[in-house]
């Protein structure tokens, strides 16, 4: 061969060991692993204590005591109920609205697209902000929606103002933020669904209600377990949406755990019980989590199969 | 499916008709909403016949606010500068070591390697105000509190994650066959990730930035927490601005429209790639 | 060029070894094919070579110098991969300039080089085009040319026929041996295909689940396989196997097929007694025109013409299945009874229990000098 070879007779080492090299390369992730897990501990440590900011004097361990009080306290019980009333209302809701769009746009046309990109101009708002442009939208001054409610004959619906309607305010922004992001995984994966046992069953005369709840369905379950139990984790902490609306109010309507937390730690300055209380979140989210990651580990793998 | 009814067709076109009003109208009515003077807006019944002004916008961008009272100082632009800056800065960041670690995990399995990224996956679900609020006292001590440093090392919690699983997929996708080759052609493992993977990786990575500077922007609750005023993103501002402009509603929604529209332009543009990131990659769009 | 050896080198992946105790030479300019079934580990033992996967044990010695620690870009090694491995956002032109971008090359010589490669493999009209837009035998071409590119002074070549049709094989099988002499490096070739490893190799290393199994010259290898496996996996048509039982009477070694003696030498006197595997290969059984003594009867069912050869399917009188092959133009029965006569120098005969040959022999073992 005419080109020379150039191989160098002295062979270079390596300076880093392959073994060390990919310790390394995720050190960076290592640490902030490290910034959320000392945090994540002292949180547990003072969760153990009885420690007010603002009587620095008496802080001291109590131990269980933090737990032990939620017991006979009704607010952490109010808590308990609200955050679930939200995070199963809000997910059903969207669940359910979020597969009916999903269905309604699942031929590739050119319309269904269009409407399928627009729908994700909600959920790239900022949940806080949309909590605000509803805010506006229902103010008892000028909002649109309350001049539509009088129109119907409602004169006086007081939206997040209200105890009797601040729930279903929050949740109907939550529903407007988050049900595109349910509809476009379903969308994916009803998309992404062989078109065979469509094809037979069409062939079959099987009627098409049934044809969507002995085949769709079953097929697009893992979806709609990943997509739920995905906002499940993330609606039963929600806090943007709440605190930007109504800032837990009116009363204790809204006390969700994060802005109970917030509040807890910022307004009362009882950082022993907001760490407790957000404590009882996490196992709940950890709970989740932890059946979520397998499920969407299976769908992760499918998904990169298919590529 | 082939086989639809006249009545079916009406039916679906009104479904899909009420979706995209449900869904589109509040952009739309805040945004002629900041097209309006005060008067315009307060309207009863309210009306979509006025003449549009940019006068909000224009309050907005000098910083004076004109109320019946006085003359209100406002920093809405400072805001905006914050959003930008502290997105634009974790992003990169993130990126910077996220995209090396992905390449770690994909290519090495190494001991812990898994157990790093499932602690981030894991804290990714996790209660943010958990960490947040000790985070907030350890700031304290350590001079972080209110310091830009301490918000993009606190926004790493949303990007680096983010990153890490996207990104680590696309990588996982390249055949470790193509960059043996290039090694064994005379390339060192550096020039190789930076001629190979990363170039292969590109899309992804293009992808996860995009994502996960969206998410950075939208976050609210970090900065509620550890910023003052002069260094809260859009979010916090424009819940501070509204009780403190009181009833200048036509510049609330301008401040709206502002804060969204680059998440909005963004998320058109990357539409392609968001199902996938949205999904942490479950999901192909 | 260079030398090559491994010694005792071992991977293991989890717990799997899939390289195991792997030690051999080869010598400079040499061509040494690695054999074996898909899985057998060939793949893997390449890449501990080339250096991009760390063996867990044993060492490397390239020119008589310690692998270990060393990158694979500095080992002075080029390779091409059974799935081609381009470089899918590079033009053909680039992915064969890689070995030479490396280096105070100036821009002129780079493409000298290329080109020269390019047209050895006829490939010069096709450079600009993505690994896309070529056609699989354009890529295989792209691939190799990648290889041999920057001259290295050993070539690791991964079954680089096995993903193209069989034509452009046929073609490339003629071709290879000519180019690597050309290129006078030393080779290490991996392969699944026997008639590939015949063609091209000097020595054969038959790997068999991590192991080598035996190293030989390509005859050694056919004549006197070590193993059962070895003598099954080489040849075509394949070796006739027969179930015996090795006996022994004052003539000396023997085993009876279709009640005819078919003597063995002393050499092979450790089967007497014992359940063996008797091969044969087809093409040292010739059909006699007549019943003569030694010769044994068979029924002949199919005929098939191979383009050099003709292979008869017969029964014996058990009815035990016989290939027999004889070379294409000779005259032989077509249909009907017939009498074929065994050369019994050609005898091989194996353990049944391990499979393992039982003449070891050893010549091949030791046989570490081969003709440069």
């Amino acid at each position: 061969m005419p080109v020379p070879s150039s191989v160098p007779k002295r062979r270079g080492k390596r300076l880093v060991s392959r073994r060390v090299l990919p310790y390394m390369l995720s050190l960076p992730a290592l640490l902030v692993c490290i910034g959320i897990l000392v945090p994540f501990i002292t949180a547990i440590y003072y969760s153990l204590q009885r420690f007010r900011l603002s009587q620095p004097w008496a802080r001291e361990m109590n131990w269980g005591q933090n737990y032990v009080r939620f017991m006979t306290d009704s607010d952490f019980w109010n808590t308990l109920l609200v955050s679930l009333e939200y995070a199963f209302l809000t997910v059903g809701l969207e669940l359910v609205l979020g597969l009916g769009i999903a269905l309604l746009l699942q031929k590739r046309t050119k319309l269904n697209n269009a409407v399928s990109i627009m729908l994700l101009m909600p959920l790239m708002t900022a949940p806080a902000l949309a909590a605000l442009m509803w805010k506006l939208m229902t103010n008892p001054g000028f909002g649109i929606l309350n001049y539509f409610l009088t129109l119907v004959g409602i004169d006086d619906f007081r939206w997040g103002a209200s105890p009797s309607s601040a729930l279903f305010t929050v949740v109907l922004v939550d529903i407007w933020v988050y049900t595109p992001f349910i509809m476009i995984l379903l969308l994916a994966g009803l998309r992404s669904l062989p078109t065979q046992p469509f094809e037979a069953a069409a062939l079959d005369g099987v009627p098409r209600t049934q044809q969507f709840f002995r085949i769709t369905l079953p097929m697009l379950t893992p979806y709609i377990l990943t997509a739920a139990l995905f906002r499940l984790l993330e609606s039963i902490q929600q806090f943007d949406i709440i605190y930007a609306m109504t800032q837990g109010g009116p009363g204790d309507t809204l006390m969700v755990f994060q802005v109970e937390a917030y509040l807890n730690f910022f307004q009362s300055t009882n950082v022993g019980r907001s760490s407790a209380l957000l404590l009882i979140l996490w196992a709940i989210t950890f709970f989740i989590s932890n059946i979520f990651i397998k499920n969407w580990l299976r769908l992760r793998e499918r998904a990169r199969g298919e590529a | 499916m082939e086989y639809q009814s006249k009545l079916e067709t009406v039916l679906r076109g009104i479904a899909l008709l009420l979706v995209v009003v449900f869904f589109m109208f509040p952009i739309f009515w805040i945004f002629l909403m900041s097209l309006q003077t005060n008067e315009t807006i307060l309207r009863v019944p309210p009306s979509i016949n006025f003449e549009p002004t940019l006068s909000n916008y224009r309050a907005l961008i000098t910083g004076k606010l004109e109320t019946s009272a006085a003359s209100l100082e406002i920093n809405f632009l400072r805001n905006l500068w914050n959003s930008v800056f502290l997105s634009v800065a974790s992003v990169a960041l993130a990126l910077l070591l996220g995209v090396p670690a992905a390449y770690a995990f994909a290519r090495h399995k190494f001991k812990g390697s898994e157990d790093i990224a499932f602690t981030l996956l894991s804290f990714r679900f996790a209660p943010p105000l958990l960490v947040l609020l000790p985070l907030s006292l350890y700031f304290q001590k350590m001079g972080l509190a209110d310091t830009y440093l301490g918000l993009i090392w606190v926004y790493q919690l949303i990007c680096l994650p983010l990153i890490l699983w996207i990104v680590r997929g696309y990588f996982e996708d390249i055949s470790p066959d193509i960059e043996y080759a290039y090694r064994v052609a005379g390339h060192s493992w550096f020039s190789t990730f930076r001629k190979i993977a990363l170039p292969l990786a590109g899309p992804g990575i293009a992808a996860a930035g995009l994502l996960a500077f969206i998410f950075a922007w939208n976050n609210f609750i970090f900065a509620l927490v550890l910023a003052s005023a002069d260094k809260q993103p859009v979010t916090v501002g424009a819940l501070a601005f509204i009780t403190a402009s009181g009833i200048q509603y036509g510049q609330i929604a301008a401040a709206i429209v502002m804060s969204i529209a680059p998440t909005l332009a963004l998320a058109l543009y990357a539409q392609k790639y968001l199902v996938e990131g949205l999904s942490l990659g479950a999901v192909k769009g | 060029m260079s030398t090559l050896e491994l010694r005792g080198v071992t991977k293991r992946y989890k717990k799997e070894t899939v390289v195991d105790n792997v030690s051999l030479t080869v010598a400079d300019g040499e061509t040494l094919v690695l054999f074996g079934p898909s899985g057998a580990g060939k793949t893997v033992l390449l890449r501990l070579i080339a250096g991009v996967v760390d063996p867990e044990e044993g060492h490397i010695f390239i020119d008589d110098e310690d692998m270990e620690g060393v990158e694979a870009e500095h080992r002075g090694v080029g390779m091409a991969f059974q799935n081609f491995a381009l470089f899918p956002h590079m033009n053909a032109f680039d992915n064969i300039a890689s070995p030479l971008t490396v280096g105070k090359r100036s821009r002129d010589e780079v493409k000298a080089g290329v080109e020269q490669v390019a047209k050895l493999l006829k490939i010069d009209h096709v450079l600009h085009h993505t690994p896309r837009e070529l056609s699989n035998g354009q890529k295989q071409r792209t691939s190799l040319a990648r290889a041999l590119a920057g001259s290295p002074p050993l070539l690791l070549l991964d079954d680089p026929l096995r993903n193209v049709d069989a034509k452009l094989r046929f073609e490339m099988r003629l071709e290879l041996p000519l180019l690597l002499e050309a290129q006078g490096a030393t080779v290490i070739y991996v392969t699944q295909d026997y008639k590939e490893a015949m063609a091209l190799g000097q020595r054969i290393a038959v790997l068999s689940e991590g192991k080598i199994e035996q190293i030989g010259t390509t005859e050694q290898i056919y004549l006197s396989p070590k193993t059962l496996d070895i003598a099954r996996l080489f040849g075509d048509p394949v070796i006739n196997l027969y179930d015996v039982k090795g006996k022994q009477d004052t003539d000396g070694v023997f085993v009876e097929l279709s009640q005819q003696r078919l003597s063995l030498d002393d050499s092979k006197a450790q089967c007497i007694d014992k359940d063996a595997v008797l091969g044969i290969r087809p093409e040292s059984i010739k059909f006699v025109p007549e019943n003569t003594a030694g010769s044994i009867p068979v029924v002949i069912e199919a005929e098939t013409p191979l383009n050099e050869k003709i292979v008869t399917l017969a029964l014996t009188e058990g009815g035990r299945e016989m290939l027999i092959s004889r070379p294409s133009g000779t005259a032989g029965p077509t249909a009907g009874k017939a009498f074929v006569t065994i050369d019994q120098s050609a005898l091989l005969i194996f353990d049944k229990a391990t499979g393992n040959n039982f003449v070891e022999s050893t010549k091949s073992d030791t046989d570490r000098e081969v003709a440069a």
